[in-house]
């Protein structure tokens, strides 16, 4: 008896399946991550019970609860975070953002951040040590920050504020020094100040009951949230973010997301750092 | 330090100045209200109400601002099955091209509620609104999309929405459409574009590439 041909994913059905995902979530894999990609195609052809990835395409583009898709986009999206993880926003926002947002707050007016999902902290902690370091006027206006998370194991994670020396390593070794204490068994704790700067929440974006309530927002980091999920929970929770936000808030998107594919609600803005999207005024 | 901390992270705005119930009456009263913030909150708040569906189409036909048009789509997909479906096809007739596509958006997120519907639409007389029904199935998450298309490109007259079930067979097609894409240019021979289309389409089918 012949052993079963091992399965796997030729160069034109990886184009075939590229071009489709791309289409589907705006993330283009380059030839470089065709084996992290035929790894996991393979994967999931398996975990189907199908036996081609023909007869995986199909069920996959048909499949009308869009449960698949979704699968593969979680196997195919990683799921990190680290401290000045996609820096050039936080440039955005200091150099640019901010400033066009103070020119319509009373002096006395708060600027309200939003980061979610926080994850284990590092986004709202970046922002945070963002400020102090490189917005010059941070010491004129109050600012609130408020990070969420569906998580509540990560929602503790983020206010213990502990972190391993991969989650530091995009920091400038001067900042770690200021905002850190290094342990003996070679993790980082984030310093008390900064621990009290974040007020952290647990939220499910798409409970549009409980989203009422956060509001009054200047800016919003919802990054790499969106490609998790389906296209109508997208469509949720992009309503949600423009109710959160303030006429002329602005939101940013991780860099394979796209709020113009999800909904015409909001306007885009090219800033000389990055490409963000705002709530029409 | 002036990052502040504060307890209630809902930030200061006054919560709630009612001036309807939030249930379905009130909430419909608040859907015709002067202000688009209100309507649009109503729009929102009315996903909770399957019974809304006819009210919200009704509304997405007059109403002009896009964040309450994007609320009462939303709301719409949210509640789903057949009388949304029946509410947002006759939209399809629109002279507004903004809202067609939007309806267009909304029928390709219901894929199952608007199945039983499509044979009916891609025999309409209109062949504009054929048109737009090829265009649903273009994106639509159902396993007859393909056959629907194939079916246009063998029987309908009109040139365009054959062109347009071309198009749609080039993202979604599968090799059992290419014997009726390769016989397609023969009822259109004094039209070369079909015959370039086609072959486009084919190419794609097969894997390779344009």
């Amino acid at each position: 008896m012949n052993a079963p041909v091992p399965l796997a994913i030729t160069e034109e059905e990886f184009q075939k399946f590229r071009d489709f995902f791309y289409r589907k979530t705006g993330i283009h894999f380059e030839e470089n991550k065709r084996y992290f990609v035929d790894k996991r195609l393979i994967d999931r052809i398996l975990a189907t019970n199908n036996t081609s990835f023909r007869n995986y395409f199909v069920m996959l583009r048909f499949e009308t609860s869009g449960k698949e898709l979704q699968q593969l986009i979680n196997i195919m999206t990683v799921n990190e975070t680290y401290f000045f993880r996609e820096e050039y926003q936080f440039t955005c926002l200091v150099n640019s953002v901010l400033n066009e947002i103070v020119t319509r707050k009373r002096p006395s007016e708060p600027i309200r951040i939003w980061s979610l999902p926080s994850s284990s902290g590092e986004e709202p902690y970046s922002l945070a040590i963002y400020l102090l370091e490189y917005w010059p006027r941070v010491d004129d206006y109050a600012i609130e920050l408020i990070a969420s998370d569906i998580d509540t194991t990560m929602l503790e994670k983020a206010r213990q504020g502990r972190y391993d020396q991969r989650s530091v390593a995009h920091l400038p070794p001067p900042l770690l020094r200021k905002y850190f204490t290094a342990l003996y068994d070679g993790s980082y704790q984030i310093n008390d100040d900064l621990r009290q700067s974040v007020d952290f929440t647990q939220v499910n974006l798409s409970d549009l009951a409980q989203m009422r309530a956060y509001r009054d927002f200047d800016v919003v980091f919802c990054r790499n949230l969106l490609i998790y999920f389906d296209d109508t929970s997208r469509r949720i929770a992009a309503e949600t973010l423009f109710n959160a936000l303030n006429p002329g808030g602005f939101i940013c998107l991780g860099h394979s997301e796209s709020m113009s594919r999800i909904t015409p609600l909001f306007k885009v803005r090219k800033f000389p750092e990055a490409i963000i999207y705002q709530k029409p005024r | 330090m002036t990052l502040i901390k504060k307890h209630d992270a809902t930030g200061d705005a006054p919560r709630e100045f009612r001036h309807q119930s939030r249930d379905r009456a009130g909430l419909l009263c608040q859907l015709e209200a002067d202000a688009p913030e209100q309507r649009r909150w109503a729009a929102l708040d009315l996903a909770a109400f399957s019974d809304a569906a006819d009210a919200l189409c009704d509304r997405l036909e007059q109403e002009t601002q896009t964040p309450v048009r994007e609320a009462i789509l939303t709301s719409l997909i949210q509640i789903g099955g057949n009388p949304v479906v029946c509410g947002l096809m006759p939209l399809l007739r629109s002279e507004d091209a903004a809202l067609r596509n939007q309806v267009i958006e909304a029928l390709q997120q219901l894929p199952e509620a608007v199945s039983p519907y499509i044979e009916r639409m891609l025999a309409d007389d209109d062949a504009d609104y054929r048109i737009f029904a090829i265009n649903v199935l273009a994106n639509l998450r159902h396993p007859q999309a393909p056959a629907w298309l194939q079916d246009v490109i063998e029987r309908d007259d009109n040139i365009n929405a054959c062109a347009a079930a071309v198009d749609g067979l080039a993202e979604i097609g599968t090799p059992e459409a290419i014997p009726a894409l390769t016989a397609l240019p023969e009822r259109f021979a004094d039209d070369p574009f079909m015959q370039f289309c086609t072959q486009t389409a084919i190419r794609r089918i097969q894997g390779h590439g344009a």
